[in-house]
Formats: C-alpha cells, structure tokens, sequence
C-alpha cells in the first residue's frame, strides 16, 4: 500500500488534461447531465435526503474550527522518541484486575510483539484524564500505560494553548482529535492525508456518541474525571470493531454518500408511498435497508437525516443478529441531528430470513406498540402489490456488473451525485474477488480522494497509472467519479469513459437512485 | 392493532450475558444457537401464544439487554410488567448480585409484578459441580424471602424451561381471573365465573 504513492505514479493536475473543457463543449449537444450541482445523474428531482452535506469539506470543517491553533509537529529526530513510545511501548503495566469482559472478541493480542506493532491502523480512545476507553486490538488494561503517554503529549501541547494535530515519522502517523471529553487518537501506516484519518476519528467519535450522547458523557466526566466509561460501552466494541472494518472497505463512509438498491422507480415508488402512510405522530425517519443498500427513506417534512447518522445505522443493524428475532425497540442518538438526546428505534425484518429490515425512529421511547403497529400497516399494503415481489427479487441481486456500461477495460467505478448523496457502483469484477484485493482497490480510492480533497492544493481531476491498474478521479460541483481500468487502458480512453459512463447513468438513473423522496 | 393482542407483559432481567436470550430463543423457537455471543442491543421484543388449559393467552416477552448502559431506560421496558423473569448464571456469582438488584427495583416500582428468580446455564454445572457459584438453597432462601418461585434452567438442554414460562402464564391466567372478577363487578371472588370470562377474554 505505501508503496503505491511513490511508484511511479504519472499523476497530472487540472490543466494538463482537459476532460473538463472538452466535456463541456461535448454536453452543448448532447443530453449528458450537467456538471453543476442539482444537474447530474442522481440528483433528487425534489428535496434532497439527507442533510446538505454536500462533501467531505462540510464533514471536516467542523473539526478544522474546532482546532483553533495547530502545532504540526513535524520533526521525526524529535518525536522519533515519544513515537516509539507510542508505537513500541514494551514495558507493559501490570494487568489490571477488572471485572469487566473483554473476552468477547478475539483481541488479547500481546502488545508488546510485533505483530500488534505492524497492525495498519490502530485506534485507541481515551477520556481526558488517560483512562482508557477503547483500543482496536489488544486490551486496554494492556494499554493503560502507552494511553496514558497518548495523553501526556496532548496535554503538553495543550498548556502552551496549542492543540497537538498530528505526528509524522519513521512511515508512520499519529493522528489526534480531542473531542471533550474523550480523546482519539489514531496510529497509522497508510498514506492518507491527516484529514482523511481525522475523518475516520470522527466516526468513532460519532459511534460513542450514538451509544450515550454527549449530554450523558459530559454529565458523566465532569462528576466524576476518572470514571471507566468501558463500564457503559461494556459489549459495544464490536460496533467499533465493525464500523473501523467498514471504513476500510464502504465506499459510502468514503464519499460521504448512501448507496441504494437498484430496483424500478415504479416498484421503490409503491415501497415508498406505503411506508409514508404507515405514519404515526412520532415518527421521524422510515428507513428500509437491504443489507448496506437503502431500499427507500421517508421522513417527517422539514427534517434531514445526516449521511453519518444513517451509516451509523447501517453498522448497528449490519453488526448485530440480536434484530433478527422479534422486534427491536432501542434508544439511540443520532449525534449529526442532536448530540443531546435519544430517539427510539423500531428495528425488525420483514420476513425471518429476509435482508429488508425496517428501521423506524421515534421520538417516543413509549411508542413501541404504534411503531409496531406502523409496521404491520406497511406490511399489509405492500403485501397486496406486486411491487413487493419485485423488491424481493432485486434483493436477490443488489448489485450489477460493470459489464453493463459497456466500456472495454473499465473494471470499476465510483460515482456520488453531491445534491443527493447518493452514490453508485458496480460489484467488483472478478480480478477483485479476494478480500485483500477488494480492500487494496478501496485504499486507491482512498488515496486518489486524499488527492482530490488535499486540504491546501484540491485537485479537479488526477489520472494514475500503475503496473496493476489505471486509475482516473473526478470532481465537477455536481459530482465526483473515481474509475479503475485495467493496466491496458490509456488516458485517453479513460477520459473518453467518463462521458460514456455519465451518459449511462443518466439513462439508469431512476433505477440506481432514490430521485424522489418522499415525506410524511 | 390486529397482530399485536397481547395479554400478559413479561419482562426477562438480569445481568449481561446470564442467558436472558437464549432462554427466550429456546422457549419461543425451541432452539438453542452455538457461535459468538450476540449482545442484545435495547431490548427485544416477541410475542408468543401460549396454551393454559381452554385457553389461548399472549405472552409479550421483552427480552432487555443486561448492559449496565441501558439501565436509566430500564423502566420503560418494564413498566407495567405481569411477570418478571430475573435471571442469574449459576457459573458467576456476580449475577446473582445483579439479580438481587433487579428484585429490589422491581419491589420498589412494580408491585403488581410477579416475579421469578431464574437461575441458567444448568447444564455447565451438571457436567462440572465444581462451576458453581451459587448454591442452591442460597437462591431457594431468597425466593422465598421476596415471594418468588424459583428455577434452575438450561437453556442448552431446554431443561425447565418451558416449565418456567408455562408457570408464568398460569399464574396469570389466574391472577387475571382474579383481577377481573374482582374489577368488574367488585364481589364474587372465586365463584363460578369461567363462561363469563371466557366471553370477556374475547371481547378484547
Ligand atoms: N452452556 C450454556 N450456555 C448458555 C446457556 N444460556 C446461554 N448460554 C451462553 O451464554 C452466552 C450469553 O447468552 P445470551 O442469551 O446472549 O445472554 P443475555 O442475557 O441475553 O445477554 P445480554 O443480551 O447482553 O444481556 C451465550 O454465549 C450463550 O451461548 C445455557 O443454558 N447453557
Ligand atoms: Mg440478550
């Protein structure tokens, strides 16, 4: 993976080519979408889903203002020291005795060995005080002491009014992202950018947060600053575990986009117009999921439901079988809409053995008995259509295959129409079956979004050929679009795909997007 | 309203991981699932028919999970409960203790709910007595101290444990005939009062 970036990677900037001036003087006569926002295959014919959040810029400024002041520190001869102690502690502190169950998942890795030294991506959470919260693997008694150095150094740089960002050595990053009252901090060896990495942070941060608020956890530490909240988070760290897996391999948390079950517009539009009658007065969002696609999403006019909130979801439903049986009635805080306070959700399959699961959330936590209710009514009427033979059937097969563009040497895209948060994207072909190919594709993405949204020098378009594959990215304000071709393809041809692919989309369409949303 | 007539609200507590779960997983599918455990995440709930002599009564089990992160929300899963389950690992004497917990909540908030200490995981301590944490007559002294019955359950085996939900709906169904002749017309308790009942059942 690092060695991608270095190799000989011919990668050009806006200007040298110029797929954006020929596109534009190709879209005069012809019906190819626009590139302007609101235009472009995917976008929502009436309101948008989701919160306009319209990139990943809108997802890290938060964090950017927060940060105030920065200290980059950028010296490995300096902090090559305190790296070490971060990445290489051995002196391990006695284990702690506690009561507390980490047997559950398999993560009593030696810290000390190398192995756990060589992990990719480490995460560990911690409150202000050092106490540990979470770490990705190894426990974290084990740990207590290496998070207790984690948290020397951030309140270091703290007393100087400066707020520690991120250390670079030795191949390695340490990311930081204190979001009172916890700290994150994140220990890598990938290429990505620092805000790439913040991001991810980010999500761990949202994902405890969804578990307590942050009314919870701030009422928590500030009676008590050295409480263990592990006590609380007490058998979610699976959630974690899973959503950190899932921002490896989700091209949804990559983009910041959802992506939908192909199916006809006229069986969704059934789907959608039985989940709005099945309304009830503290209903906010109808969500109905098949596996990680969303199959359609009502909600209460005058309220958007964030991206990050529903990918939160996706991992809640995607992580647990504790759904499968009976209804599900939990609290849960959807922190991109309120930090403050839970809703309830009403989680259940529409069938035992189906992958349609309906997510219903109320503002009510004693409503459970009229979201089952609301349940049973979107059964019924969706009983009686055909539509609903029809989603069974795309259930079956929720994706297709990127053969169906017909581009010769095009392996594999992905397209996010921006007004609507919406991306698409074929099943991976088979030269990506494996799961260590899957995800070594995903970290090119990465790396060209990384390129494409470089906080200082954004790039419009970045073209990237290597032994094993070519690889072309896309901004335009209506859309982004990142194209992998096999190594036989050429610039040219990649330039030419992308108003080949655009046009096909545009034609599909209604078929790959939610275009109309719908509202209680 | 049509799918969800409900008669009696049962509610399962006890500490995580005791088998709260399984239990239900075993009364209401007759199955016992082996691989990692699942945390349950707020709580469940199923609704499950059950036969006590004529008739048909509903059984609404809430299954909540034992995470002491759910605890403030506990209430709401319990509120208005008939029967509560309290369930305890015989293999971890630190449930029992939160079994203890349970009860005393229960006492303070819901005295109108029956409860039931359950003991699980039986088979663990047949096969090796040595796993035992809790004695026997220590949780059959507690029972009889808080007005509870007592059980000791596997749900691995099944052992008990449609005894345990049988016991449950029985004894609503008579508290319920209780409650009722003695709301709607305020005398004639434990008078021949089966036909009319049975009508009222029907009419809910
Ligand atoms: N041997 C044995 N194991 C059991 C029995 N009942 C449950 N278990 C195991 O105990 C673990 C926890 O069971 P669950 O039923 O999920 O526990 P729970 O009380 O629902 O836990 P929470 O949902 O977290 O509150 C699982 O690994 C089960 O396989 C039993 O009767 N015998
Ligand atoms: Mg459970």
């Amino acid at each position: 993976m690092d060695g991608v970036a270095q190799r000989g990677a011919a990668s050009w900037e806006n200007g040298t080519l110029a797929p954006v001036d020929r596109l534009r003087t190709e879209r005069a006569d012809s019906p190819t979408p626009g590139l302007v926002e609101g235009t472009e295959p995917g976008a929502g014919q009436k309101s948008a889903m989701f919160i306009h959040a319209q990139s990943f810029e809108d997802l890290t400024a938060a964090a950017e203002q927060e940060v105030g002041r920065e200290a980059e520190l950028d010296q490995p001869g300096e902090c090559g020291e305190d790296l070490k102690v971060l990445v290489g502690e051995q002196a391990i502190e006695e284990q702690h005795n506690s009561d507390i169950a980490s047997e559950s998942r398999p993560k009593e890795e030696d810290v000390s060995s190398e192995t756990w030294r060589s992990h990719r991506k480490h995460v560990f959470v911690l409150s202000e005080a050092g106490k540990p919260i979470y770490s990705r693997y190894g426990t974290e008694e084990a740990l207590s002491s290496t998070m207790g150095v984690m948290m020397a150094l951030v309140s270091f740089v703290e007393a100087e009014k400066n707020i520690i960002r991120s250390i670079h050595a030795d191949g390695c990053k340490v990311v930081f992202l204190a979001k009172s009252p916890l700290v994150l901090v994140g220990v890598y060896r990938t290429c990505q950018s620092d805000k790439e990495l913040l991001r991810e942070l980010q999500y761990i941060y949202y994902q405890i947060v969804s578990l307590l608020t942050l009314t919870q956890l701030n009422h928590i530490f500030k009676h008590k600053q050295n409480y263990d909240l592990r006590r609380l988070l007490a058998g979610s760290e699976y959630l974690t575990d899973n959503l950190l897996h899932r921002l490896d391999r989700d091209p949804g948390l990559l983009l910041s986009a959802v992506t939908c079950l192909p199916l006809a517009s006229s069986a969704r539009d059934v789907v959608s117009s039985s989940l709005q009658a099945a309304k009830s007065k503290s209903l906010v969002f109808s969500i109905l999921l098949a596996g990680d696609c969303l199959v359609t999403l009502v909600r209460k006019k005058d309220q958007f439901l964030h991206h990050i909130d529903l990918h939160l979801v996706f991992n809640l439903v995607g992580s647990s079988s504790s759904f499968r049986e009976g209804e599900g009635w939990t609290p849960i805080c959807l922190p991109k809409f309120n930090t403050a306070g839970f809703f309830h959700a009403h989680i259940s399959y529409l069938e035992p053995a189906s992958k349609l699961c309906l997510i219903l959330v109320s503002t009510d936590r004693e409503d459970f008995f009229n979201m089952s209710d609301c349940k049973q009514r979107f059964l019924e009427r969706l009983n009686k259509r055909s539509a609903y033979q029809a989603l069974k059937e795309a259930v079956k097969c929720p994706s297709y295959s990127v053969e169906q563009v017909g581009i010769p040497e095009l392996r594999h895209f992905l397209y996010k129409s921006k007004s609507s948060g919406l991306y698409t994207s074929p099943e991976f072909p088979a030269v990506y079956q494996s799961d260590e190919e899957q995800e070594r594709l995903m970290g090119l993405y990465q790396d060209l979004h990384s390129h494409l949204h470089h906080p200082t020098r954004p790039l419009r378009s970045f073209y990237r050929c290597s032994e094993t594959e070519n690889l072309l990215a896309w901004v335009t304000s209506g859309f982004e679009l990142y194209l992998c071709f096999s190594p036989l393809g050429t610039k040219a041809l990649a330039v030419s795909a992308v108003n080949k692919l655009l046009k096909w989309i545009r034609k599909e369409e209604d078929r790959l997007f939610i275009l109309s949303p719908l509202t209680y | 309203m049509s799918a969800m007539r409900v008669d009696a609200k049962v509610v399962m507590l006890g500490k995580e991981s005791v088998g709260k779960t399984s239990l239900v997983e075993r009364y209401v599918h007759h199955r016992f699932l082996v691989g990692p455990y699942q945390n349950t995440i707020g709580a469940a709930f199923v609704a499950k028919p059950i036969q006590v002599g004529e008739k048909v009564i509903t059984l609404g089990i809430w299954d909540t999970a034992g995470s002491e992160r759910y605890e403030a929300m506990s209430r709401i899963y319990y509120r208005g409960a008939r029967a509560a389950i309290v369930c305890y690992d015989l293999t971890d004497s630190s449930s029992f203790q939160r079994a203890r917990f349970w009860v005393m909540e229960l006492q303070n908030c819901e005295e109108h709910c029956k409860i039931y200490l359950c003991a699980t995981k039986n088979d663990l301590v047949e096969g090796d007595r040595s796993l035992r944490q809790i004695d026997y007559h220590d949780a059959q002294d507690f029972a009889e101290e808080i007005g509870a019955q007592h059980f000791e359950t596997s749900s691995k085996t099944g052992n008990n444990v449609d005894e345990l939900f049988q016991k449950v709906a029985e004894d609503y169904n008579s508290t319920a005939f209780q409650y009722m002749t003695a709301e709607e017309t305020g005398v004639d308790l434990g008078q021949k009062k089966d036909s009319y009942f049975y009508s009222c059942c029907h009419n809910n």
